[in-house]
């Protein structure tokens, strides 16, 4: 309301007092807020709930699922299995994609078109197609991948490089590589030492943010884990459908652990949009 | 004169000399110590550069002294900014040879050529403060770190920018930057530093103080420097020679005196100033004689007005021409000076006078009388 009164100028005085009581903006984002909202604030209760059967609010409020969750084997050794195949595809999208987005900006500028349409691949394509591809592409030649957890990591390099493409591409495209390579070889650096001293740090802020929206992206997949995959290699999110049948609380409490897992993430890989923009440290 | 006295001043600090100097010297050039107190600072032979089938640059031949301010001026595509880049190594040459200190330096990458270079965008590292920029160059000599602080401190005062050392490149305005730029290129201690138009960016207020700020540090210091440019201002007012550019040529190599007064030829004069070009025909009622080279070139503040017998401006000189009469077209105030072009029997000339004021400017339409100061009249092949 407070905001109403320094815009006054905006205003005409007729309008004045239904402003004062009404912000048309505030009520429009926190329907919007609601509506999103709502289903994850119902699974939380769910996750807390010792009872929610037909009542409006739940009987009692427990951990009890949480420590269940956390102390299941399984569950823990499924969220291991997540995290080392989003860790072994990001790697692998790093070393693959750095040199390709660095030589499409400074020398094959052809190279960028390319990839920009070969980005769109994975949102062209559905999973459950692709997958049928990869199976197929795996099932033998060089790379005999199908039936071990191998096949992940490269299937889930192709989903993260539109992400690492772009964001890599667009860091490149803020500095000006040429001369800053020019200048550090000037004052006695050779061109990798340029690279990793000079290109490099100013790549960091937007890799990472590539890099932490990646990963909660990854943590979250189930297609391909599923159908490459399946069992013999549980996932979280295979697990979670694995559990489809156990106690709902139970899987509330996976549900809301993976969410706010993921949104730990976002607001790191956010946290660092913030700092790159104001430099605050080296 | 200039080499004498280039390692006194350079190196103002003389403990520096024993601990730093060598390092840098002997991993730049395994030269012997003193060496490049004699013969030229840089000497460029043959140089040629093309792209494709287009050529940039060919048959550069140059020799710059030790201490010299050398402007290589031109047009934008004249191959100025491309040459600066080859000396520098940041771009291959097609055929020369490039000396610096004595040195062949023509097949060194850039990193060990002891050559500094400003570019026109400044090029700070944007990951860095203003002192890890600067301290960048020590840092890959590997000078120690209290020296690196004093070293780096040195130069920033040079520059008066010590009070920024904590800021980050973003947090500075332009010429700012392009001092800390200068400073980072100096702080190596260079043998010959390379500007590529490092003015061009900034405003013009800026421009002049640090146009006059880089010439006074270059002198203090001693310091070879080949500066870019295309404006014939900045040119005239820094350089003790400037090397006129046209079309991947060294046109002319002369002090800005020289060049301004005496252009070589057509295109020379087509640069600097603002010469008429007549030929021949035209200019013999100018002259009162029929000149034998093709073309007569003529700057406007060598022109003399007469209006109605009365003449306009300042004492005539000793040899004029028979006078023409013409007819004021329109005049162009340039400030202190007022340019009147001249409408002479379908010919067009401009003639320059001192604006001493307003009411004795001469309206569109004046008949007037044209004389030409026969001394500096140049007379140019075709």
């Amino acid at each position: 309301m407070a905001h109403a009164e320094t815009l006054p100028a905006h205003k005409s005085p007729t309008a004045a007092p239904l402003s004062a009581t009404f912000n048309p903006y505030a009520w429009i984002v926190g329907s919007v807020f609601a509506v999103l909202a709502l289903p994850l604030v119902a699974t939380l209760g769910y996750a807390l709930a010792t009872r929610w059967g037909a009542t409006l609010v739940p009987d009692g409020l427990t951990l009890a699922w949480f420590v269940e969750l956390w102390t299941t084997p399984r569950f823990v050794a499924a969220f291991a299995r997540s995290l080392a195949v989003a860790v072994g595809a990001l790697a692998l999208s790093l070393v693959l994609v750095m040199p390709v987005a660095l030589l499409a900006h400074t020398r094959y500028p052809w190279l960028d078109r390319w990839m920009n349409t070969l980005i769109l691949m994975p949102f062209a394509v559905p999973p459950v197609v692709s997958s049928v591809g990869l199976l197929k592409l795996y099932a033998g030649g060089p790379l005999p991948l199908v039936g071990t957890p191998w096949i992940l990591i490269p299937t889930y390099f192709t989903i993260v490089l539109p992400f690492m493409y772009r964001a890599i591409a667009n860091s490149l495209r803020a500095v000006d590589v040429q001369s800053l390579m020019d200048a550090a070889q000037l004052l006695g650096a050779g061109p990798l030492k340029a690279f990793f001293l000079v290109i490099l740090p100013n790549l960091r802020g937007g890799v990472q943010i590539a890099i932490f929206l990646s990963f909660s992206f990854l943590v979250g997949e189930f297609v391909f884990a599923n159908m490459l995959v399946g069992t013999r290699f549980e996932t979280l999110q295979v697990y979670l459908n694995n559990m489809r049948g156990a106690s709902g609380h139970f899987t509330s409490a996976l549900v809301i652990t993976l969410f706010a897992f993921t949104l730990i993430l976002t607001w790191l890989g956010n946290r660092q949009a913030e700092h790159t923009i104001t430099e605050a440290t080296r | 004169m200039m080499a004498a006295t280039t390692p006194a001043t350079q190196r103002a600090a003389p403990s520096t000399v024993p601990s730093t100097i060598p390092s840098s010297v002997q991993t730049t050039t395994p030269s012997a110590p003193g060496r490049q107190e004699s013969g030229n600072a840089v000497s460029l032979r043959g140089l040629a550069k093309r792209f494709g089938e287009t050529s940039v640059f060919a048959d550069i031949d140059a020799d710059i002294e030790h201490g010299e301010f050398i402007t290589l001026l031109g047009p934008s595509g004249c191959g100025k900014s491309t040459l600066l880049r080859a000396i520098a190594g940041l771009t291959s040459l097609d055929a020369g040879s490039i000396h610096i200190g004595g040195d062949d330096i023509t097949r060194l990458p850039p990193q060990r050529r002891g050559v500094g270079m400003v570019f026109q965008h400044y090029a700070l590292f944007p990951n860095l403060k203003v002192a890890d920029n600067v301290a960048f160059g020590l840092r890959m000599q590997k000078v120690p770190g209290d020296e690196r602080a004093r070293r780096v401190d040195e130069v920033l005062r040079l520059v008066e920018m010590q009070d920024q050392a904590h800021k980050f490149p973003h947090q500075l305005s332009g010429g700012q930057c392009q001092r800390v730029a200068l400073a980072r290129s100096l702080v190596v201690e260079p043998k010959v530093l390379l500007m590529d138009e490092p003015l061009s960016a900034l405003d013009a207020r800026i421009r002049r103080h640090l146009r006059d700020q880089i010439r006074e540090i270059q002198k203090t210091l001693g310091l070879t420097t080949l500066f870019v440019t295309h404006d014939q201002e900045e040119a005239m007012l820094m350089s003790d020679r400037v090397f006129l550019m046209h079309q991947g040529r060294i046109l002319q190599k002369d002090t800005a005196e020289v060049l301004y007064t005496r252009p070589r030829d057509e295109n020379a004069a087509g640069f600097m100033g603002h010469y008429c070009l007549l030929d021949a025909v035209e200019a013999a009622p100018l002259l009162g004689f029929r000149s034998q080279a093709g073309r007569v070139a003529l700057r406007p503040e060598a022109l003399y007005l007469s209006v109605q017998g009365r003449p306009l401006g300042g004492e005539r000189p000793a040899r004029v021409g028979p006078g023409v009469s013409g007819r004021v077209r329109r005049h162009r105030l340039l400030g202190n000076i007022v340019r009147y072009d001249i409408d002479c029997d379908g010919t067009s000339l401009a003639v320059d006078t001192l604006n001493r004021s307003a009411r004795s400017l001469l309206p569109a339409g004046c008949e007037v009388t044209i004389h030409v100061d026969l001394d500096e009249v140049q007379e140019l092949d075709a």
